[in-house]
């Protein structure tokens, strides 16, 4: 069995409340299982709940073994670390992988300084869990048991990851916190700033960069898909900001033969109402032109690949 | 062995090398700017070779499947993100840290600068000329912009070996490479090959950096870039564009020019637009001189 449980959905911050328990409040964290193998995208404040449930069930199997993957190191993504229980128990395994952007910070010291004095009672040095930090960049991995990862470097301020999880002939890909990539040089020749080998280069690279995205997306069974903005808003305020609108991504999914859009990363200012309202406004959208199928992405919700 | 200690010390300066003092206060400034735009980040960036070098190695260290490595900076912009870009430039845009030793050097760093730009710029009208691919045209500019990164190194890092090599060069009326090698057991291309490995930089870059002394043996897959870096490098040196410690330069033979398919004429015409594109530098970095 493949499949794929969300535990936090929300982008940016947690969002508690009467107006978000419908779709949920926190932020980013995904469980994915491989038959008898866990694999976490995002250690988002979703993962504190993931993390109970770990010891409520899965502890008396054995000690927690896990890989982590996370897609950026912004905060909404790896807030909820300090409060994975299973980082306190001796036995628990742990193998967190993820991108940086500079090369002087590690992902160990970027994870730790949340585990410091400073923030928290505990230091990453006091942790009970064998925790083993590797930065990855765009790369294949082979997981064992017939669980692979394939990474995709994405669009968003600091450098973030897409993941392509297959596992006996199916599909689960994440592609957020990201937008489409554009040409950021001026391509108007009356532009005082316009270079002509900038341009050109700037519509190639932008044109070759979507297009690999695509072909990442191409044919999963389950893509979840930042879609923070709607196309008005994303055009009027947000462009440039790293997060996709409803409409790229139902095309996208759409254009490569997704069989599930699970709609994610949702705006803090959004509430169930208008979480509700905008599915339904994208599910009648598409009805009858296409096979693909698309909700929001709700947290506790889990999805068979 | 001086010249496995003189290779150390550039491997250990090499870790740290700051951007040239040149460029640095404009770093600083587009840099910390928060509405800087790419154009004005993507100049900054292509008149320091340390800076450009550094971009290069980010980009093609981050993209592992892409096969071929990127020279362009328009294209590390765009994929690797503008604050990415910015970031890294402003940790390498440091004053150096020897330089408040107040040794003297033997390569003023205003003239190398003046001079890496004339060989980037050169090679990339030569490129033009020879209607090279409009895509591979930035390799050529990169390329002779690098092509004498390794005497950052040597000059900063050695500094009294280095005067005392240059004086060598000059007693002897030798090329400096030449009188590197034998003052230093290490000469700037090989330094450059310290720098090119620690940037993760190959292909034709590379190439250019360790051969553009020896392009008569060079029998790589980038002889094109490699001879013209070595052209574009005699025309700066001829026509006193910079100044680089170099002498007596090396004369490329009439061979390279009939190689690359272009009459040694050219350089002629070559010679109003380059000034053109280095007072425009000039004029964005606002140099006074
Ligand atoms: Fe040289
Ligand atoms: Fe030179
Ligand atoms: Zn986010
Ligand atoms: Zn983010």
């Amino acid at each position: 069995m493949f499949s794929l449980t969300i535990w936090g959905d929300r982008g940016s911050m947690p969002t508690p409340g009467p107006d978000t328990v419908l779709f949920g409040g926190n932020t980013s964290c995904l469980e994915i299982r491989a038959n008898g193998r866990l694999v976490i995208v995002d250690a988002g404040s979703g993962i504190r709940q993931l993390g109970d449930k770990l010891m409520r069930e899965d502890i008396k199997k054995g000690p927690i073994d896990a890989d982590i993957f996370v897609t950026h190191t912004h905060w909404d993504h790896i807030m909820g670390f300090p409060m994975f229980t299973p980082i306190y128990v001796p036995g628990t395994k742990l193998r967190i992988h993820g991108p940086i952007t500079y090369e002087e910070d590690t992902l160990d010291k970027i994870f730790g300084a949340q585990l410091s004095y400073r923030y928290w009672p505990v230091r990453q040095e006091e942790l009970g869990a064998k925790i083993e930090y590797e930065q990855i960049k765009e790369t294949t991995m082979d997981l064992g048991g017939g669980l692979t990862v394939q990474t995709k470097y994405l669009n968003h301020p600091i450098l973030c990851l897409g993941y392509r999880f297959e596992f006996e002939g199916k599909s689960i890909v994440t592609a957020y916190d990201t937008e489409p990539f554009r040409n950021v040089f001026p391509t108007d020749p009356a532009d005082p700033q316009y270079d002509a080998d900038a341009a050109r280069e700037g519509e190639e690279a932008a044109r070759e960069e979507n297009e690999k995205l695509l072909r990442f997306y191409r044919g999963a069974d389950i893509l979840v898909h930042d879609t923070q903005y709607t196309a008005k808003e994303y055009v009027a305020s947000k462009v440039g900001w790293g997060h996709s609108s409803f409409e790229y991504a139902v095309n996208a999914a759409h254009r490569t033969g997704v069989k599930r859009l699970l709609l994610f990363h949702h705006d803090p200012n959004r509430s169930d109402a208008e979480l509700q309202e905008l599915e339904i406004f994208y599910q009648e959208r598409v009805r009858g032109k296409t096979a693909l199928e698309l909700e929001m992405a709700r947290e506790g919700r889990t999805y068979i690949a | 062995m001086p010249g496995s200690e003189n290779i150390r010390r550039v491997r250990e300066y090499v870790v740290g090398m700051p951007s040239l003092p040149t460029t640095v206060t404009k770093v600083l400034e587009v840099c910390n700017n928060p509405k800087t735009s790419p154009i004005d980040l993507d100049n900054v960036i292509r008149l320091d070779p340390v800076l450009m070098g550094r971009v290069l190695k980010l980009i093609n260290s981050a993209y592992y499947g892409l096969g071929t490595q990127v020279t362009s900076l328009a294209r590390a912009i765009i994929m690797l993100g503008i604050n990415t870009v910015k970031n890294l430039a402003l940790s390498t845009a440091v004053v150096d840290r020897f330089s408040d030793k107040g040794a003297f050097r033997a390569i003023n760093m205003d003239g190398f600068w003046r001079h890496s730009l004339c060989v980037g710029v050169t090679a990339k009208l030569i490129a033009r000329r020879r209607g090279v691919d409009p895509k591979a045209v930035e390799e050529y500019f990169a390329a002779g912009l690098l092509h004498d990164v390794g005497k950052i190194p040597l000059n900063n890092a050695l500094p009294d070996e280095y005067v005392r090599t240059m004086a060598l060069a000059d007693r002897e009326r030798l090329p400096l490479f030449l009188a590197e090698k034998r003052a230093l057991d290490l000469d700037h291309c090989e330094a450059g090959r310290v720098v090119a490995e620690s940037w993760k930089l190959g292909g034709a870059i590379a190439d250019a950096i360790a051969f553009h002394h020896t392009h008569e043996s060079y029998r790589g897959d980038h002889g094109d870039v490699v001879r013209t870096v070595a052209v574009a490098n005699y025309f700066a040196n001829r026509e006193g564009i910079g100044f680089s410690g170099n002498l007596f330069p090396d004369k490329p033979g009439p061979e390279v020019y009939g190689l690359l398919d272009m009459e040694k004429s050219w350089l002629e015409e070559l010679e109003a637009p380059v000034a053109a594109e280095i007072e425009k530098a000039k004029v964005f970095l606002k140099l006074t001189h």
